[in-house]
C-alpha cells in the first residue's frame, strides 16, 4: 500500500489499461476472476480517473471497444445458426451471460462513471441508480445495435411460435420466451418509458397471436362441441392464457390485463349471443353447473348478465305463473293448497338462484321483481274493487272526495287467501291440532315471507284483523301467545304501526274485559253470572266504523243488558254502551223426541230459535219470524239458511217448506218448524246427546256493509294517497312529479301499490281544493300550499 | 202428521223436566262496544279520533307496545272535549277553551 501511494499521480491510462484489461475480459467471458483482481481493478479504475483529463474518456473508449469486441463474438456465435430453434437457444444462452455481467462489469467502473459525469453534466442524483449507469448503457445499446436488432424479428417469430406450440400442447423450455421479453425491456434506451419497444413489439406480438390463435380455435371448438362444451373450454382457456401471459409477459405493466381482456373479446364476446341463447333453457332444466359458468364468462363481458337476468325473470313469472294455473283448481278453493304452493314456488326459485348464481344480489333482484308478479298476479285469482263510478253513493264519510277514483283494476286475491292461511294456523282447526307449535311458528314465518311480496298489504291486515276479531270473540285462539308473537313479527316485517298498534290493543282490551268480566259476576245475582259472559271493547280498535244491526232479543237477555250496562256506569263514566249483538253468541240447550244438545249460536240464531219457545209445534211464517226478531231482511234470511241448510249437517234443526237452500230462496209465506228429529249423527249413527256448533264464520258486518267493505279498501287508499302528498309537499314545500311518485310509493308500500291513475287523480283533488299548486314555470312542479 | 206431533209433545214432556222449553238459554258471550260519549269524535287540539290515543301517547307508546293507553278524556263545562293530555298542556298557556274561548274548567273527566 505505502509503495503505492508512494507512486500517486504517475500512473497514466496507458500504464494501467494492460493489467486491466485481461481482468475485463475475463469478466465478460463470464471466466474466473481471484478477489485480488477484482480489487485491483476498481483500484486501476480510480488511479486512472486520478490522473488528468484525458484519463477517464480513454478508459471508456477502450472499454467500449473490448464489449463491442465481446458482443460481435458473441454475434457470430449466435448467427452462427440458421434454423431458428437453434438461433433461439443460442441467442438466450449468450443473452443471459451478457445480461448478468451487465450487473456486474459496471460496478468498478462507478469512479469512472462521476468523473465523466462532473464534466459533461450536474446531475448527480440520477447516479445512484444502477439502471443509469453508463457502463451498463453502454453494454446494453451495444448488444441492442449490433445484435438484437437484427435479429429480434427472428427472434420474437420464434418465441412467438414457441407459445403456440404450448398452446398446442407441447412443452418446450419457457426460459427461451422469457429472455426475448427481458432482452425487450431491458433493452429500451427510452428512459421515460422503459416498456415502450417490448410493448409496441413483443407485447403486441403476443397478444395478436393469441387472438389470432383463438379467433381459428374458438368457432371451431363451438361448432364442433356445442355451447355447453365450449363455455367450459373458454373459461378454461381464459385461465390458462392468464397464467401463461403472467408467467411470459411483463409483471409490472399492464400487459396481463390487456391480454385477458382480449381473450375475452376472443372467447366470449364474439359467442355472447349463442352463448346466451341457450340460458333460458338452462334455466328451465334447473342446470346449475352450466348456469354458474355461464355467469362467469358473462360477468367478464358487457351486458352479458343483463340478458341473464332477463330470462330469469322471465322464466320464474312464466314457471310460476304456469304452475299456479295448472292447480287453479285446488288452490282457489283452500288457502293452505295455496299459500303452500306459493311457497314450493319461492323455495324452488330461491334454490335456483343460490345454486346457480350463489345468491348473486342482481340475480335475487330478478327472482324479487318476478316473484312479485307471481304473487300479485290477477290471472289467478282475482279480488274486483269495485269502480266506484258516480259520486256520493252512501259516501257520508267521503262524500267529500273525488268520486272518479276507480282503482278499476282487479288484484290479486293473495292477501285474502294469506290471511285465511294464518287464521287457519292460529285458529283451532284441524291443521293447526295436527302441527306442533314449531312448525306453526316457520309456518307463520313463511307467511310474512309472502307478505312481503304481496303488493296490496292493506286488504291482508283487513283480513287479518278480521280474523283475529272473530278468534278473539269466539275464544277460539289456539295458542295466545303466537297470537301476541305475530303481531309483533307483523311489526318487523314494516307493517304500519298504527295497525299493529290496534292489533295489540285488541289483545289488551280482552285482557281488561276478562277482568270486568270477574268482576261483574262477583257483584251480581248468581243466576246471571252463570250463564253470562261480558266482552266490553274499544269501539276505536275493534270496530270500523261497521254498523250495528237491531235485533229483539229473548227476553232473558234483554234482562241482563240493564244490569251489565248499570255496573259498567259505575266503573267507568264518560263512557257509552253499544250493543254488537251480530258479535254475541251463545249456547242453548236444544230438546226435542230424540235428546239433549247443547249449540252453539249466534245471538241472531237464538232469537230466531227462541220464538218457537212459546209455540213449539207451530210452523212459523217468514214473515212472523221478521216481526218476531226484528232483524233486517238480508240478515234474517242469512240466518234462516244457518238454522236450515246448514253444511254437512245430515239433520238440521229447522226445516222449511217449501225447501230452500241459500238465503235467497225464502219467500214471505215459507214457512219455519223445528225439527223434532233432529240429532247428531256421527259414524252413521244417531247421537241423543251432544254440542255442535253452528255459528260458522261469525259475521262481523251486515250484508250491506259487506259489499261496502271493498269500497272501503278504495276509500281508505285515496285518503293515504291523500295524506302522504301532503306530508310530502308539507316537507319537500316544492317537488317534481317524477320524485314525488317515487316517494309516494315509498310511504305507501306497506300499504298498497298506488295506480299511476289514483295518484294523478288525487294531486287534481288537492290542486283544485287548493292544498297544492303547480309551479307558475313548471307544471310538473308542486308547491305546497299552506 | 198429526199424530207425530202429538207423540213429540209427549215425549218431550217427559224427557224434559227442568225445563219445558224447547230451547233454554246455557250461556250468553255479549259483545258491547264504548267508546266516549262525546259529541265530536275529534281532538280539536291533536285531531286524533278521541277513541284512540293522542299524538303524543301513541308516540310514546310505540316504545312499550302493550303501552297502557291511559289516554283519557276530559269535557269542560262547555261541554267541549278534547283529550286530558292535550287540554292538560293546552291549558298552561290559555286557560280557554279552544273551540268557544269560555273560561275553561272540568265538568268530568273520562274514566
Amino acid at each position: 500500500m505505502a509503495s503505492m501511494l508512494k507512486d500517486w499521480g504517475q500512473f497514466t491510462f496507458e500504464d494501467k489499461w494492460p493489467c486491466m484489461r485481461p481482468i475485463i475480459l475475463k469478466l465478460l467471458k463470464q471466466e474466473p476472476v481471484t478477489q485480488g483482481e477484482w480489487q485491483d481493478l476498481f483500484f486501476s479504475v480510480h488511479l486512472v480517473c486520478l490522473e488528468n483529463e484525458k484519463g477517464p474518456p480513454k478508459l471508456r473508449d477502450a472499454l467500449k471497444e473490448d464489449i463491442m469486441d465481446f458482443i460481435k463474438q458473441a454475434q457470430q456465435r449466435v448467427l452462427a445458426h440458421q434454423e431458428e430453434q437453434a438461433l433461439l437457444k443460442a441467442y438466450i444462452a449468450e443473452w443471459g451471460k451478457f445480461f448478468t455481467q451487465c450487473n456486474y462489469l459496471p460496478t468498478p467502473f462507478r469512479q469512472l462513471e462521476t468523473s465523466l459525469a462532473g464534466k459533461t453534466s450536474s446531475t448527480p442524483q440520477k447516479r445512484n441508480q444502477p439502471d443509469e449507469s453508463i457502463v451498463r448503457k453502454l453494454m446494453l445499446d451495444s448488444w441492442n445495435q449490433s445484435i438484437f436488432g437484427e435479429i429480434k424479428q427472428r427472434l420474437q417469430d420464434s418465441a412467438m411460435r414457441l407459445v403456440r406450440a404450448e398452446r398446442n400442447g407441447e412443452a418446450f423450455d419457457s426460459q427461451l420466451v422469457i429472455g426475448v421479453r427481458e432482452s425487450y425491456v431491458n433493452l429500451c434506451s427510452n428512459t421515460t418509458d422503459k416498456l415502450q419497444i417490448y410493448r409496441e413489439n413483443f407485447e403486441a406480438a403476443y397478444i395478436e397471436a393469441t387472438e389470432a390463435f383463438y379467433w381459428v380455435k374458438a368457432p371451431e371448438q363451438l361448432s364442433l362441441h356445442g355451447v355447453e362444451n365450449y363455455m367450459r373450454y373458454a373459461e378454461a382457456k381464459l385461465r390458462e392464457e392468464e397464467l401463461r401471459a403472467q408467467k411470459y409477459l411483463e409483471p409490472n405493466s399492464a400487459s396481463v390485463q390487456l391480454l385477458t381482456e382480449c381473450c375475452v373479446r376472443v372467447l366470449v364476446a364474439t359467442f355472447k349471443p349463442a352463448i346466451l341463447a341457450e340460458c333460458p333453457r338452462m334455466i328451465q332444466h334447473h342446470q346449475t353447473d352450466k348456469l354458474r359458468l355461464m355467469l362467469k364468462l358473462m360477468d367478464r363481458v358487457p351486458e352479458g348478465v343483463g340478458p341473464m337476468l332477463r330470462d330469469l325473470e322471465e322464466h320464474i313469472a312464466n314457471a310460476g305463473l304456469a304452475d299456479m294455473m295448472a292447480a287453479v283448481d285446488v288452490i282457489t278453493q283452500d288457502s293452505e293448497k295455496y299459500v303452500e304452493r306459493l311457497l314450493d314456488l319461492f323455495r324452488r326459485f330461491s334454490t335456483l338462484v343460490k345454486e346457480a348464481f350463489d345468491d348473486d344480489p342482481r340475480f335475487l333482484t330478478a327472482r324479487d321483481k318476478a316473484y312479485k308478479l307471481v304473487v300479485n298476479d290477477a290471472t289467478v285469482f282475482r279480488l274486483e274493487l269495485p269502480p266506484r263510478q258516480g259520486a256520493g253513493v252512501g259516501t257520508a264519510v267521503v262524500n267529500s272526495k273525488p268520486n272518479n277514483n276507480n282503482n278499476g283494476q282487479p288484484e290479486s286475491k293473495c292477501p285474502e287467501l294469506l290471511a285465511n292461511y294464518c287464521d287457519m294456523l292460529l285458529r283451532k282447526t284441524p291443521l293447526s291440532k295436527k302441527l306442533t307449535s314449531d312448525e306453526i311458528e316457520s309456518k307463520l314465518r313463511d307467511v310474512l315471507l309472502v307478505l312481503k311480496y304481496v303488493q296490496n298489504k292493506d286488504v291482508f291486515m283487513r283480513y287479518h284483523k278480521a280474523h283475529l276479531t272473530r278468534r278473539l270473540i269466539l275464544d277460539t285462539s289456539a295458542d295466545s301467545e303466537k297470537e301476541e308473537n305475530m303481531v309483533e313479527w307483523l311489526r318487523e316485517v314494516g307493517m304500519p304501526a298504527d295497525y299493529v298498534n290496534k292489533l295489540a290493543r285488541m289483545f289488551q282490551d280482552i285482557k281488561v274485559s276478562q277482568d270486568l268480566n270477574q268482576q261483574f259476576k262477583e257483584q251480581c245475582r248468581a243466576a246471571i253470572a252463570d250463564s253470562i259472559n261480558i266482552k266490553i271493547l274499544n269501539a276505536g280498535a275493534w270496530a270500523r266504523g261497521s254498523e250495528r244491526v237491531t235485533v229483539s232479543l229473548p227476553l232473558q237477555l234483554e234482562d241482563y243488558i240493564p244490569e251489565v250496562e248499570d255496573f259498567y256506569k259505575k266503573k267507568h263514566s264518560g263512557r257509552k254502551l253499544q250493543w254488537y249483538h251480530h258479535m254475541s253468541n251463545g249456547t242453548i240447550t236444544f230438546s226435542n223426541q230424540v235428546g239433549r244438545f247443547d249449540v252453539d249460536v249466534t245471538t241472531f240464531q237464538m232469537a230466531v230459535l227462541f220464538a218457537w219457545n212459546q209455540r213449539p209445534m207451530e210452523k212459523i211464517s217468514y214473515e212472523n219470524l221478521r216481526l218476531a226478531t226484528e232483524l233486517p231482511d238480508p240478515e234474517l234470511r242469512r240466518t234462516l239458511c244457518s238454522l236450515c241448510a246448514f253444511p254437512k249437517l245430515k239433520r238440521q234443526l229447522l226445516l222449511v217448506d217449501p225447501p230452500a237452500h241459500s238465503p235467497k230462496d225464502f219467500a214471505h209465506d215459507s214457512r219455519f218448524w223445528v225439527n223434532q228429529e233432529f240429532a247428531i249423527v256421527k259414524n252413521g249413527k244417531l247421537q241423543k246427546r251432544g254440542k255442535i256448533n253452528l255459528i260458522g264464520r261469525l259475521q262481523l258486518s251486515t250484508e250491506r256493509s259487506k259489499e261496502e267493505d271493498n269500497q272501503s279498501i278504495v276509500q281508505l287508499r285515496i285518503l293515504r294517497v291523500q295524506e302522504a302528498i301532503i306530508k310530502i309537499l308539507k316537507m319537500r314545500k316544492k317537488i317534481n312529479n317524477a320524485q314525488l311518485q317515487t316517494e309516494l310509493v315509498d310511504i305507501l308500500k306497506n300499504m298498497f301499490l298506488p295506480s299511476k291513475k289514483m295518484i294523478k287523480e288525487q294531486i287534481e283533488w288537492l290542486i283544485e281544493h287548493k292544498y297544492i299548486r303547480r309551479h307558475d314555470e313548471d307544471i310538473n312542479t308542486f308547491v305546497y300550499m299552506a | 202428521m198429526a199424530d207425530s206431533e202429538q207423540d213429540n209433545t209427549d215425549r218431550g214432556d217427559g224427557d224434559n223436566l227442568k225445563s219445558d222449553k224447547l230451547f233454554t238459554l246455557k250461556k250468553w258471550n255479549a259483545v258491547a262496544m264504548w267508546s266516549w260519549d262525546v259529541e265530536c269524535d275529534t281532538c280539536a287540539i291533536c285531531r286524533v279520533q278521541v277513541m284512540d290515543a293522542c299524538l303524543r301517547c301513541q308516540a310514546e307508546s310505540k316504545k312499550d307496545f302493550y303501552g297502557r293507553q291511559d289516554c283519557v278524556v276530559v269535557w269542560g263545562e262547555c261541554n267541549h272535549s278534547f283529550h286530558y293530555c292535550c287540554m292538560s298542556l293546552w291549558v298552561k298557556q290559555n286557560n280557554r277553551c279552544p273551540l268557544c274561548q269560555q273560561e275553561w274548567s272540568i265538568q268530568r273527566m273520562g274514566k
